[in-house]
């Protein structure tokens, strides 16, 4: 019941936190030079002269007016879901359609990533958070701090070395593509009626969609495709969640409830179990939530390494050729995710901690 | 609450009885001799306080007794503990090779499949015949779990086979079980007598959440065809339709980890008597059953999947023994409270729970680790009452830690003074108030107000001089010297033994002791 409403409250806290965030872009797009932000806007083969067109772009977007007002027509745009003209070639001219046919990919890199590194870090920080100063904890110390000294860019240059196909001459580990999200050669001929100019239906990732329409070769090779950088992701959080795990769980231990449960006589594992790693726990949720918001800074890079056509790898396509609205767009949305995690980081807290109660 | 019966008759017998324990903790600074060689004896029913300053070993006697030693550091080094037959320290030499080159440095080396059958013979022995009350009831409760969930957590560990039976019982009852019932209650004139036969049978028959409607029903009607009618339809309505198969095979299951752990006893205590031709049959004889667990593997691997449903009529009847606990230690809504969480409890409500949480499984010892130190006075009365009523009524033996030399006063039949890690005074509690021998003890009555002594004047509290010493390098001999107003010159040297006065009252001082005999 409690716990419904606390929902309702933080959902509605939404609404202000995203007006906040609309009006932060505005500011960053009022920064801008005015012939920047309407280039998209200009034909240049038309024989309408420069100077209309560029007064005919201001006026619709509405920079005419006074900076607040034109903030009010940039809310209905956004609230419309246009975010904005561009010209890439190979993408679409509408900032929207270009993110809508990029975000899957990299939520798909993101989700992928951090599930194995929960999977991996939570029984893995356990483990060695039971055993503190023992060889496995140092080993798994080294583990988690090279995880986190080692930028995510170099990671992904050396797995594309070892492990990437072609790159090394005769080098019998080199057995994966090293980028792309699949190999032109796994497209089926004839191109089926559901892959447009390389683009997927109806979930535009290539992985379930070679599911839905069982080509099953094309899965395997798309699956191929995302085991590298979901790697590099991974090895960065794993890194941090397994230290707080660990420092969770040695905490919890020196606790005196946990002398409580052993003079009841639960047995060890059960101590470890129920009531260590259920406080060691909260901690570890916290900063999950922090890292999987962070995974989103760290696959610009990484599907750039990898060019991964993700809304990283767009963002800086975008960032290259001077795409504004594209930059400004693919940031809004990173920071819509980012707000969203946060909420279900407050939820799965107080789903976690009795305490945590509103 | 079913033990209580044996309680007054063996009234003399020794439940604890801890021998030469001597625990240490060995720090970067040197090692603390933390308890040297003490004795104790705890007998069934009593309740027996050890009192002392802070630092000289209280709380780390209760946690040897437990063995909850925080390791590392600390480490029980030698000594027995044996709770009632069984020894909790069996097999110690084996646990752990301590090397000691010098003070600072230390070698441990453990042995871990060693340890891990210990830590199997002290889940057995912890909460079920021995269980301890903590200082911080906000600490000592584990935030993230419902209060009731940790009662009946303890009650699930130990009960199991208890709780199957009586459950087995209850549906597989007929007219002819309530016939022999009533019977026998009726023939029963007493009442307190038929109440308590009421309340056993209720118990057996795992309904006692109908005792008092069945001991209505027998002051209602006198007829024993109504009454076999009524308690036919009470158990009924409480036959809960479980698969009766599924639970007895669990029960089975139960009773063959119960003989388990029995033969590995038997094989550790064989193992530290050297016996080669006893440790064979020992292990024989563990082999044996361990041989009897092949036919469980089904059972083994269906309760891996569905455990939960196998446990759930289990679980059903802890849930309503939590509910009696609670009731038992006075909280007044015992199902809202099962419910909650520890830190929407009060500390009064906290230290309740955590009692209702070391009796939940009949423990006969319960250690009570100045129980009433974080409490406020008024909580700390009732809190104090609990105990003692409880003590009476189940009939189980206390040890009650505390510095509080009043509450010592209030509560114990029989009381130990401690000083730096030495038992130096032991008698009843009488003879501790009014005849005081060790130094010490006399000390620490003189820092104490009394309505007796003072009678209107204004009298000046003494204090012990000095303070506890650094147990890293205690001093040699008695312990107690260098504060000592009777200082011997054979004080220094030699460590006095707790020596029997005569009816009980033991002290360790050289007062009172020949130095080449055992005492005057």
């Amino acid at each position: 019941m409690e716990l419904r409403y606390f929902i309702l409250r933080r959902l509605l806290l939404l609404i202000p936190t995203v007006l906040g965030l609309s009006i932060f872009m505005f500011i960053l797009i009022e920064a801008v030079p005015k012939a920047i932000l309407v280039t998209p806007y200009i034909n240049p083969h038309s024989r309408i002269p420069y100077i209309i067109q560029e007064a005919n772009a201001l006026k619709i977007l509405g920079f005419n007016y006074p900076p607040p007002i034109a903030y009010l027509f940039y809310l209905d745009r956004l609230l419309h879901g246009n975010l904005g003209l561009m010209s890439m070639p190979g993408y679409p001219n509408s900032v929207a359609a270009a993110i809508v046919d990029a975000f899957p990919n990299t939520i798909q890199l993101t989700i992928f990533a951090s599930l194995l590194s929960i999977a991996i870090a939570i029984p893995l920080g356990t483990y060695i958070g039971a055993r503190p100063n023992s060889i496995a904890d140092q080993a798994g110390r080294v583990f988690s701090l090279t995880g986190y000294a080692i930028p995510a860019f170099w990671l992904a240059l050396m797995l594309q070395i070892v492990f990437g196909k072609n790159i090394l001459l005769g080098n019998p580990l080199g057995v994966l593509p090293f980028s792309g999200s699949f190999s032109a050669s796994a497209i089926p001929n004839p191109t089926p009626s559901w892959f447009v100019n390389g683009i997927t239906y109806p979930t535009h990732l290539v992985i379930f969609d070679a599911l839905i329409h069982g080509d099953f070769p094309l899965f395997v090779d798309a699956l191929k495709h995302i085991i590298l950088p979901v790697l590099t992701l991974t090895y960065g959080i794993l890194a941090g969640i397994l230290r707080f795990m660990r420092a969770g769980m040695v905490d919890a231990s020196n606790q005196e409830y946990v002398k409580t449960a052993r003079s009841k006589g639960v047995p060890e594992k059960l101590v470890i179990k129920r009531h260590i790693r259920k406080n060691a726990m909260i901690p570890t949720i916290t900063v999950m939530g922090l890292l999987v918001a962070g995974l989103l800074g760290g696959v610009v890079l990484v599907e750039y390494v990898f060019a991964y056509p993700g809304m990283g790898y767009l963002t800086t396509q975008g960032i290259l050729s001077y795409q504004i609205w594209l930059v400004i767009g693919t940031t809004l949305i990173f920071g819509l995710i980012l707000v969203l995690t946060n909420l279900i980081v407050d939820v799965v807290y107080a789903l976690t901690d009795p305490r945590i109660r509103y | 609450m079913m033990q209580n019966t044996e309680g007054k008759k063996s009234e003399s017998e020794t439940y604890l009885r801890v021998e030469k324990l001597k625990t240490q903790f060995f720090t970067a600074r040197g090692i603390v001799k933390a308890l040297d060689e003490i004795d104790l004896t705890i007998r069934k029913g009593e309740i027996y306080g050890l009192v002392g300053e802070s630092g000289c070993g209280k709380s780390v006697t209760a946690q040897s007794i437990m063995y909850l030693v925080p390791d590392p550091p600390g480490r029980i080094v030698s000594g027995k503990i044996y709770v009632g037959n069984v020894n909790i320290l069996t097999g110690l030499e084996q646990l752990a090779k301590i090397t000691v080159k010098s003070e600072t440095n230390v070698k441990i080396k453990r042995n871990k499949r060693m340890i891990k059958r210990h830590n199997y013979l002290l889940s057995r022995i912890r909460g079920d015949r021995i269980s301890m009350i903590f200082q911080e009831p906000t600490l000592a409760l584990n935030p993230v779990i419902r209060v009731g969930d940790q009662i009946a957590e303890n009650i699930l560990l130990h009960l199991k086979v208890d709780m199957a039976n009586a459950i087995l019982r209850r549906e597989m009852s007929t007219r002819k079980d309530y016939e022999s019932f009533v019977q026998k209650a009726l023939s029963i004139g007493d009442k307190d007598a038929r109440n308590k036969a009421i309340r056993e049978w209720c118990e057996s028959y795992s309904i006692s959440d109908a005792e008092e409607l069945v001991r209505n029903i027998f002051l209602t009607y006198q007829d024993p065809e109504t009454v076999v009618k009524s308690i036919e339809f009470i158990v009924n309505e409480r036959k809960s339709g479980t698969n009766i198969n599924r639970l007895s095979r669990a029960r089975e299951y139960y009773l063959y980890q119960q003989r388990l752990f029995e033969a590995t006893l038997n094989l550790m205590e064989a193992e530290s008597g050297k016996n080669q031709d006893e440790i064979d049959r020992a292990r024989t004889a563990l082999n044996e059953i361990k041989k009897e667990g092949s036919s469980f593997l089904s059972f083994r691997i269906i309760n891996k999947f569905i455990g939960k449903r196998i446990e759930a009529p289990l679980r059903d009847a802890a849930k309503r023994r939590v509910h009696e606990l609670l009731n038992l230690v006075n909280i007044a809504e015992p199902e809202r409270t099962a419910l909650s969480y520890p830190h929407e409890l009060s500390g009064g409500m906290q230290q309740r729970v955590m009692i209702a949480m070391a009796l939940a499984s009949n423990p006969q010892m319960l250690i009570a680790d100045e129980p009433t130190t974080a409490l406020d006075v008024t909580t700390q009365a009732q809190i104090l009452d609990l105990i003692r009523n409880l003590n009476r009524q189940m009939g189980s033996s206390v040890l009650f830690i505390t510095h509080d030399l009043a509450v010592i006063a209030q509560m114990c039949n029989r009381v130990g003074v401690m000083y730096a890690g030495n038992i130096v005074e032991e008698a009843d509690v009488n003879t501790i108030f009014d005849n005081p021998k060790h130094p010490y003890t006399i000390g620490l009555l003189k820092a104490l107000p009394r309505a007796d002594r003072i009678a209107g004047k204004m009298v000046k509290l003494e204090t012990v001089a000095g303070s506890v010493p650094n147990l890293i390098t205690p001093p040699t001999g008695c312990r107690f010297h260098p504060r000592c107003k009777f200082k011997m010159d054979i004080c220094e040297k030699k460590k006095p033994e707790l020596d029997d006065l005569g009816d009980g009252h033991k002290v360790a001082c050289w007062l009172y002791q020949e130095p080449g005999g055992s005492g005057k």
